[in-house]
């Protein structure tokens, strides 16, 4: 039981270090239209991406000091939301990480190959 | 709204001022809207409180807005506090012993060993105090240390310290005598003293005797120390520290036998330092054996001193070859 709790603590680690480094490329690559926080959870939830609200909006933030994004207060609608959007600078990052990202996919997609069937 | 007001109030509790208003209104609408889209304008206070279990603890939702803010001294800082940390133990220990010798020696009479050791016992903590508060300091303004612009050179690794290697002879010839001597005065307590070789007297050693408990203990710490150092084949932190440990009690056990033996002199009538032709003239076996052994624990404890410099010496010195070089010690406040 010990070891069961333990592998599983492991592997929910294990995934969310695989999740972490992918999540800056999905948060770049839906904010070419503004969107405020939570409108952005719902559009990667929608394509299947699920992320916590605790771990998008301190990225948000962390991505708009690095001068990716941009980022206002909109109080036109029923209350103010800070909407986002992606900088001229996080576009060409978006672009660079996109083709390193296919790189990556293609890599693994070989090294995987031999697997494949058993993670299926 | 008002758990959802509490929630938001103690997560601003655990930002930096700055950014505490923004990140905290930011937050509020973010879950207002989680909260309308998931439970519809009227949220109960069970369904608020449902979900900001979901958000999850105020601490850790600051902690991840400012990751660094988590930290009294962070990561980037730690290792030149643990050098620091062993340079001032290390500077402290120096100070206080060399006072501690200077003062038995150039004022024989005015010194405690209680005192000594009461003062190093609280100047040690009050040293690494002013580092830490130093620390913390730099940590709270986000100091980094200069090093990522200096280009690594392979060739500039230290030497492996060969210091770590014990001299297995050194050792065995500590071991023996070790035993020797504690067997000795642990079995034959009454022969602690000296014989005289004219007549052949035998006049035993009241102050050792008096301190035999803490002798023996002090002689077989040394022992077991120095077969498990036998048994690793090299020194440790961990054995420095032991080592060091047991030095220190070796030199209060002296300084507690030169003690006795200078009030011993004094009560039987010699305040001099040194062993004169006079004493010897006298015939007084007795107060020349005193002297003796005093000489002989003086010379000890000088000895165990320099000890304790050199092993103070070496710790410093592999922490400084295993951390980062003092030319390195470049802060930058940004």
């Amino acid at each position: 039981m010990m070891i069961n709790n333990t592998q599983s603590e492991q592997y929910l680690k294990l995934t969310q270090e695989l999740r972490r480094g992918i999540l800056v490329l999905a948060a770049l690559s839906q904010l070419e239209e503004e969107k405020y926080g939570y409108a952005l959870i719902n559009s990667l939830a929608e394509k299947g991406l699920d992320i916590e609200q605790g771990t998008l909006y301190p990225l948000l933030r962390r991505l708009e000091t690095q001068g990716l994004l941009q980022s206002e207060w909109n109080v036109e609608g029923s209350r103010p939301r800070r909407y986002y959007v992606i900088s001229p600078e996080g576009t060409q990052t978006l672009e660079k990480l996109t083709g390193e990202w296919r790189e990556i996919t293609h890599v693994m997609e070989k090294l995987l190959a031999g697997i494949a069937n058993k993670g299926e | 709204m008002n758990l959802l007001d509490r929630y938001i109030h103690e997560v601003g509790r655990h930002l930096p001022r700055k950014s505490r208003s923004d990140i905290q209104a930011e937050l509020r609408s973010s879950f207002v809207d989680t909260l309308e889209d998931r439970f519809g304008q009227d949220a109960s206070e069970e369904q608020t409180s449902e979900l900001l279990k979901e958000f999850g603890q105020p601490r850790d939702i600051a902690a991840s807005y400012h990751p660094q803010s988590q930290y009294l001294i962070g990561p980037t800082l730690y290792p030149i506090f643990r050098m620091v940390i062993w340079i001032v133990i290390a500077a402290v220990l120096g100070a206080q012993i060399l006072a501690w010798g200077i003062g038995i020696f150039v004022d024989g009479d005015a010194f405690s060993v209680w005192e000594t050791l009461a003062s190093l016992v609280a100047s040690v903590p009050a040293s690494l105090g002013w580092v830490i508060i130093t620390f913390m300091i730099l940590q709270y303004f986000d100091a980094k240390p200069d090093l990522e612009n200096q280009p690594w050179d392979p060739t500039m690794l230290p030497e492996i310290d060969t210091d770590q290697e014990i001299k297995r002879g050194e050792l065995i010839v500590g071991l023996v005598f070790g035993t020797l001597i504690l067997a000795l005065i642990t079995l034959f307590p009454q022969w602690v003293g000296f014989i005289t070789f004219p007549g052949g007297n035998f006049y035993p050693n009241p102050v050792i005797l008096d301190y035999l408990v803490l002798i023996q203990v002090s002689l077989l710490a040394t022992i077991l120390m120095n077969i498990y150092l036998f048994w690793k084949g090299s020194w440790t932190f961990l054995t420095r520290m032991i080592k060091l440990g047991l030095d220190a009690f070796g030199v209060v056990i002296l300084a507690f036998l030169i003690q006795g033996h200078n009030a011993w002199l004094a009560a039987n009538g010699s305040t001099s330092f040194t062993i004169s032709i006079s004493l010897i003239e006298s015939n007084n076996w007795e107060l020349v054996g005193m002297h003796a052994f005093r000489l002989a624990f003086v010379v000890a404890f000088i000895v165990t001193i320099i000890e304790i410099f050199a092993t103070i010496y070496r710790m410093v010195r592999s922490k400084m070859a295993s951390n980062i070089s003092a030319k390195d010690f470049v802060l930058k406040v940004e």
